[in-house]
């Protein structure tokens, strides 16, 4: 039964986060603790022959190196530039870094492909998908609308550096790191140490930021606890951002030709879409998961996807933050823009004509969801009817051109099934325990906000932890599906809880607030474990849950297929002369079921508008294909967007529960919000200007 | 460790004397924001250190005389946010405000900007630092070892004043406000002092791109002067860069004019971003003097400042955009005319 609103209260780690109280991975401090460096290969591909670590290891304050051989993810095989090919490690950082600095490589290299447009990239083909009779209805289609649209190679870049701290203590290993997925983390760890359950533990109380790039196990951390059993002393390691985009993931580059046919009443009937991708063989991010959230926007009945890779010589693609719908969803909502021009329709109008009632990939229902009515407010929050259609006609009296765009996005809302255990004391004080990752989005908040609302505590001295293996399973929080996992769980814990109260305090119970009425009672606490499923699980997914295997699911459910929605508004002004970019407002407008915490929830909403506005004037990770490298590795070259880029921005949320798809109606968002943010300012744009820009990044160059 | 002395000199007599004693392993440090940077970038290596940012008295900002005067370790925030600069010469202010972050101008200072070095990625991400993965070859970091940019990722890179050898632009829009003021730049060295008009303190790269500014070794800014000019206040520094702030120029103009009415009497346009130097265009001056400012013949002044300019693989855009900016800078500093 889905719950009543919740009401808003502050971030409860936004006191320790301003304090510098709060703990991240790199801010362990350990007694005896020595510093490390990776040494990064200066060739894109071939084989070390030679490694000269002599000069290294005469560094004053150097106390070990490992080279090549030293440890298995230590390769003579380079297969991308910055791959590490020793570790140094030393008394200071600044010894390591000498000492990393000193070490001389001799390669022999080989050919190599650094881009998907240099000489010898092939595609291969990946799996494609079919609903409807897609050629009919190109037959029999009145206006047809195509394009070619492309993003850049980008690099999450959160604030938190990869920073790992590793001690062993009795054949014990303890490590500290920001990380999305600390049970993979611990698995790996474990086979590769051949250490039992009680010799492991990993932290990650606090992450900042992860948006993907944290979620897969790094060499870092295997390499930093081997090199402190070796040496017998704790070894802290905090990768240079340099080097971190040559060896963390980011999102691949990726290229989409996609055409949309309407029927003469201006109906869409059909979507041909074809996506090709950068990536390395095997690689982590399929290119065959673009065309499925964007097939479930609209009602299209008729969809065809091919999908392809092309393979290039450098580090592994992987998930990044809005991963397949936000470059899928950049080219569908640039074409519905477009479409909506050729029959003379609003771009808002078309869309609310269509609103999606069938998934067309699972083939069952959605569930009922929000779209239309996050378009609706958005467009009357935004003034959009005060928009002139024609391209180019609205102007400030300065002459600067004045564009409005608009665009959506969809993302599933996919959930895990979890535990908690919350005890309540008759000291005054609660705390529980539950699972995943707090990683800036606000999972200890709007856990906390579940208990605060529904049980008469003292909210100040709730404790909340997660993001510790010796707490118990932690869940992977990837796929905005954290909150939307946890906090179900969170509500079965608190209903329980006023179960048991209520069987221990029987018919007339005394008064005070929970903790005064057990201390009445004489009980020093009360506590309740309960686990939580996703729709259609069964006991195996908590078994899966414990064991470290996939307890996710979604977002297609036996019966219905759940979704997060979006719709974003932008006005995007462009200097008359020097046609410098600006966006003063922007309006954003999302449908992520039940709002648990109002706070937290509008600050990932203004999050994304800064991302997607990023991603859509901004950044771009760039790769001179003579040295392979990225060669803008830092945040002075990698342009990402800055306070004064930021104009107004309004946001809302619809805060319907989702009936079907947990007890709280609560569907993930973290992704979701900056899905439409560069659509809609490629749509501002063309509006601004008649010109339809069709790749990521726009710069001044291309308006000039 | 590396061995790195450092020392703070009392007065710019006593900077100068350790600097000699050095003998060239030394180098002077004010704000440190540039310094520091390339030292950890593996760029710089020095073995001592001098800090120039506590001598006495050369901090001072003199407005008083027919000329402004900054001493060389005046901060870029009190130089910007002096009366007489702000109210008077707005194209210096707006060229230290527009110029790196609050913070950054908090410390760093008038006279270290003027020798700030190139953001060409190849120079400075590519010296082998393990903070950076590159290894470049660059011409200006090792002369000879050749050019990364040119036939590279050159966007932000120069189509005026380049050689066959560097591409690089010349950073600092401080620098290009001093260029419209025709400043002069005063100096202490172990021969004495010397003035230096700040046209002829920049090198062009030729081909000897690691040479950039005509100071001697050892040399140590002291002072900068700008001549007080009516043209101050029909001013303005106009930079256009990938956002909004806390970025360096794709293109710039510093404008300052003189004007009868809707008349251009005299006219000082400089340029930032696109140059290897800050760059005057006599050319654009020449036709906007004596006629009326129209936003027409402010864009055929843009368009001639970059007759001579030559575009790269990526950047041939910052032709149209450079003559826009100056057509636009033009227009904004006529409106500011008393
Ligand atoms: C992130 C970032 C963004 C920036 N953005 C901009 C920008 O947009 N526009 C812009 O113009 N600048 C920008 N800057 C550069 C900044 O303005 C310069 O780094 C600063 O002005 C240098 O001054 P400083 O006192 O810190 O010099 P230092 O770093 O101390 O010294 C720089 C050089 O000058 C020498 N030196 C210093 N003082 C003297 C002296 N009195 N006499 C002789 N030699 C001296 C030093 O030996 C050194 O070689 C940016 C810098 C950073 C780090
Ligand atoms: S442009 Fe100049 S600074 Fe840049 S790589 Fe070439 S020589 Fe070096």
């Amino acid at each position: 039964m889905p719950t009543q609103a919740f009401s808003e209260i502050a971030r409860v780690d936004a006191r320790d986060k301003v304090l510098g109280r709060a703990q991240y991975g790199a801010d362990v401090k350990k007694p005896g603790m020595l510093y490390a460096m990776l040494v990064p290969a200066t060739i894109a591909k071939g084989k070390v022959s030679a490694l000269d670590v002599a000069p290294a290891m005469e560094t004053p304050g150097v106390v070990q190196v490992l080279g090549i051989g030293d440890f298995p993810a230590l390769r003579a095989e380079i297969s991308y530039r910055g791959q590490p090919t020793a570790l140094v490690v030393a008394e200071t950082v600044e010894a390591a870094i000498e000492g990393a600095e000193a070490v001389t490589a001799v390669y022999e290299t080989a050919p190599y492909i650094p881009l998907m447009t240099s000489p010898g990239a092939q595609r291969v083909d990946a799996e494609g998908f079919n609903a409807g009779d897609v050629d009919r209805a190109f037959q029999n289609a009145a206006t047809i609308v195509e394009g070619i649209f492309e993003t850049p190679t980008q690099h999450h870049n959160a604030m938190e550096l990869f920073g790992t701290v590793a001690e062993w203590t009795d054949g014990r290993l303890t490590v500290y790191e920001g990380c999305q997925n600390l049970d993979a983390v611990k698995a790996a760890l474990m086979k590769a140490f051949e250490l039992s359950l009680d010799q492991i533990a990993v932290k990650s109380e606090q992450v900042g930021g992860g948006f993907g790039q944290k979620s897969p196990p790094k060499m870092q951390t295997f390499l930093v606890a081997h090199a402190a059993r070796l040496i017998r002393r704790p070894v802290k390691l905090v990768t240079p951002r340099g080097q971190l985009f040559h060896i963390a993931n980011y999102r691949p580059r990726s290229v989409h030709t996609i055409r949309l046919a309407a029927s003469a009443e201006g109906r869409l009937q059909a979507i041909i879409y074809d996506v090709v991708q950068e990536n390395i063989p095997d690689g982590g991010f399929r290119s065959t998961g673009y065309h499925e959230d964007i097939a479930r926007l609209y009602a299209i009945e008729n969809f065809r996807a091919t999908a392809g890779d092309i393979h290039i010589d450098r580090q592994m693609p992987r998930h990044t933050r809005g991963t397949h719908p936000f470059p899928a969803g950049f080219a569908l909502e640039s074409v519905i823009d477009e479409m909506a021009y050729k029959l003379g329709k609003d771009p808002v109008e078309l869309r609310l004509e269509h609103e999606a009632k069938n998934d067309i990939i699972a083939g069952q229902p959605l569930s009922p969801h929000f779209l239309n009515d996050c378009l609706r407010e958005g467009a009357s929050r935004f003034g959009w009817s005060r928009r002139l259609p024609e391209p180019g006609s609205m102007r400030l009296a300065d002459g600067t051109l004045v564009g409005l765009g608009v665009a959506c996005g969809i993302f599933g809302a996919s959930m895990s099934a979890s535990e908690a255990t919350l005890r309540v004391r008759a000291d005054g004080t609660t705390r529980m325990i539950s699972s995943g990752h707090e990683m800036g989005q606000g999972i200890l908040t709007a856990i906390a906000n579940v208990i605060i609302q529904g049980l008469d505590i003292n909210p100040d001295r709730l404790e909340v932890l997660l993001g510790d293996t010796t707490l118990g399973p932690q869940l992977a929080t990837v796929g905005e599906r954290g909150t939307a996992s946890c906090v179900p769980t969170a509500a079965k814990a608190v209903e329980a809880l006023r179960a048991r109260f209520a069987e221990l305090a029987g018919a007339n119970p005394p008064a005070g607030n929970l903790h005064q009425q057990l201390a009445r009672l004489k009980r020093p606490y009360i506590e309740v474990k309960v686990s939580e499923l996703a729709p259609g699980q069964d006991a195996s997914a908590i078994e899966a849950y414990r064991t470290g295997g996939r307890a996710g699911t979604g977002p297609d459910y036996p019966g219905f297929t759940s979704m997060s929605y979006i719709a974003q508004f932008v006005e995007i002004h462009i200097d008359a002369t020097t046609r410098r970019i600006r966006m003063p407002r922007a309006v954003s407008i999302a449908d992520v079921g039940r709002v648990v915490s109002p706070r937290t929830a509008k600050s990932q909403m203004y999050g994304g508008v800064v991302w997607g506005f990023s991603t859509a004037l901004r950044e771009e990770s760039e790769v001179d294909p003579r040295f392979a490298g990225y060669l803008n590795d830092d945040l002075a070259d990698y342009v990402m967007a800055v306070n004064a880029d930021i104009g107004e921005v309004d946001v809302g949320l619809i805060d319907k529960p989702d009936p079907r798809i947990n007890s709280v109606g609560v569907k993930g968002m973290g992704e979701l919000v900056m899905l439409g943010t560069a659509p809609a300012i490629a749509n501002a744009i063309y509006h601004a200007t008649g010109k339809r820009l069709r790749k990521l990044p726009i710069r001044i160059n291309d308006v000039l | 460790m590396r061995a790195l002395s450092y020392t703070v000199a009392p007065s710019a007599e006593a900077a100068v004397a350790r600097f000699a004693a050095a003998q060239g392993s030394a180098r002077y440090i004010a704000g440190g924001t540039n310094l520091y940077d390339l030292m950890k970038l593996g760029i710089e290596h020095p073995a001592h250190l001098i800090d120039v940012s506590r001598i006495d008295g050369m901090d001072a900002i003199e407005t008083d005389g027919d000329i402004l005067r900054f001493g060389g370790r005046a901060l870029m925030t009190d130089v910007a946010y002096t009366p007489v600069v702000r109210d008077q010469y707005p194209v210096l202010s707006e060229s230290l405000l527009k110029a790196a972050s609050q913070q950054l101008r908090n410390m760093a200072t008038v006279g270290g900007n003027l020798l700030q070095r190139t953001r060409c990625m190849y120079f400075r991400n590519g010296a082998g630092s393990t903070s950076m993965v590159g290894v470049y070859p660059c011409n200006k970091r090792e002369p000879g070892s050749g050019c990364s940019a040119i036939g590279g990722l050159d966007r932000t890179h120069a189509v005026l004043g380049t050689s066959e050898a560097c591409t690089a632009v010349a950073p600092g829009d401080w620098p290009v406000a001093l260029m419209a003021m025709d400043a002069t730049i005063e100096m202490l060295g172990p021969e004495g002092p010397r003035n230096l008009p700040i046209a002829e303190f920049y090198r062009l790269p030729g081909d000897t791109p690691h040479r950039e500014f005509n100071l001697h070794p050892g040399e140590l800014v002291t002072a900068i002067t700008v001549r007080k000019t009516p043209a101050g206040r029909a001013s303005t520094y106009h930079k256009i860069r990938d956002r909004e702030s806390y970025a360096f120029a794709l293109a710039s103009a510093a404008v300052a004019l003189e004007m009868d009415g809707a008349t251009v009497r005299t006219a000082r346009i400089a340029l930032g971003g696109v140059a290897t130097t800050p760059w005057r265009s006599r050319a654009a001056e020449a036709i906007v003097t004596g006629s009326p400012l129209t936003p027409e013949l402010a864009l055929r002044a843009g368009r001639a400042a970059f007759a001579d300019a030559r575009g790269g693989q990526h950047n041939a855009f910052k032709i149209e955009l450079g003559a826009r900016v100056i057509a636009d800078a033009l227009i904004i500093a006529a409106e500011r005319r008393a």
